[in-house]
């Protein structure tokens, strides 16, 4: 339980009363968690039920909903805290000669500490949230583990 | 004064440079804040016309508060003491500035004597009673009310830092309303492991 709290402000989940008298009286150490279902089918993980961890961006056990859009994507980055970098490829239509040009995109993905480790050439599948930061707009809701020959940054997967 | 909340002088998430094609406009504005301070006896509230025709009241200087004892379920108007913790700032802490998340003490004398009117139960009482102490005068109690009492004795729970607390007349409560917006300092009496953890920054920040 310690390490749940690393910041200077006492992290818990935001609508959850941990103090009722109730709890008080029983003396167990466990708490009232916090979670819901995303939706459109997604599995809650495990983690996110019975883990520790507080995160108010996760879209399990936090204060985001998850609508809009549904990307998948290829972790290319894992290097930020609780939020990874996916690349999307897609190929755009030239029309002067009837061909196809690869083009792709990164996309920085906020990731829960619900799923566990995640590397670099997984399939990831993210919904599309409220601004969580300037740059995040999507919310992790499923890791595909993949194995990747070479480097993660020069495939090119189109799903 | 110039503090903007615009986004077009950062830059893009792929470094790029983002072209300024317009002047700031008034719908980006901020305003400076508040800085409320912590001034025994003073209350100064100043009131903003907003955007939309509404208000905000900007509290300048506080000294009290109402604070929510969650557990009992009860909120009582009670004097700030001191600021004792800040999570963002240690500065805000030195200049006794409340804001959102500030943990301050404050006087138990309020709560104590809800406590007592409710359970008839002196919390913070010291335990030894001096002999030649004259007794309190016993007040008449009707039939009724002795039964209420002795019903809520049966499921009383209390913290026991909580209760420890009430030994030196403060209470650890962390604000939750926003004073330059509400012109309040309101908050809850901190309980449970939130107590623990605060009261270990503390006494961290006493060494």
């Amino acid at each position: 339980m310690a390490d749940v709290q690393t910041q200077r402000a006492f992290q818990k989940q935001e609508g959850i009363f941990q103090n009722s008298k109730k709890l008080l009286a029983k003396k167990t150490s466990k708490g009232v968690r916090y979670w819901k279902e995303v939706g459109l089918g997604f599995k809650v993980p495990k983690d996110a039920v019975e883990g520790n961890y507080i995160d108010k961006k996760c879209p399990f056990t936090g204060n985001v909903s998850v609508r809009g859009a549904i990307l998948k994507g290829i972790v290319i980055s894992t290097k930020m805290t609780r939020t990874i970098i996916i690349r999307r490829d897609y190929l755009h239509y030239v029309a002067k000669y009837n061909r196809y040009e690869k083009r792709h995109r990164n996309v920085p993905v906020h990731i829960s500490p619900a799923f566990g480790p995640v590397n670099e050439g997984d399939i990831v599948v993210c919904g599309q949230c409220r601004p969580l930061s300037k740059t995040v707009r999507f919310n992790v809701l499923k890791v595909i583990p993949n194995e990747i020959i070479g480097n993660v940054r020069k495939q090119f997967v189109l799903f | 004064m110039g503090i903007s909340r615009d986004s077009r002088h950062k830059r893009r998430l792929t470094g790029g440079r983002m072209p300024i094609h317009k002047k700031k406009r008034a719908f980006e504005k901020g305003r400076q804040a508040a800085m409320t301070k912590l001034v025994s006896g003073e209350k100064r509230v100043r009131r903003l016309r907003v955007r939309g025709g509404n208000f905000k009241f900007r509290a300048l200087r506080l000294s009290d508060g109402n604070f929510s004892w969650a557990s009992e379920g009860v909120a009582k108007k009670a004097k700030i003491v001191e600021v004792v913790y800040h999570p963002s700032n240690n500065e805000l802490v030195r200049t006794k500035t409340l804001t959102r998340g500030a943990i301050v003490q404050v006087d138990a004398t309020p709560f104590k004597q809800w406590y007592l009117k409710k359970y008839n139960v002196d919390l913070g009482a010291k335990k030894t009673q001096k002999k030649d102490q004259p007794a309190q005068p016993e007040v008449k109690k009707s039939r009724s009310l002795q039964k209420k009492l002795e019903q809520r004795m049966k499921d009383r729970v209390i913290d026991n830092l909580v209760a420890e607390q009430f030994q030196n007349q403060r209470l650890l409560v962390r604000i939750t309303s926003r004073p330059g917006q509400s012109g309040r300092a309101d908050g809850y009496i901190l309980e449970g492991k939130e107590l623990e953890f605060y009261v270990k920054k503390v006494e961290q920040k006493k060494k």
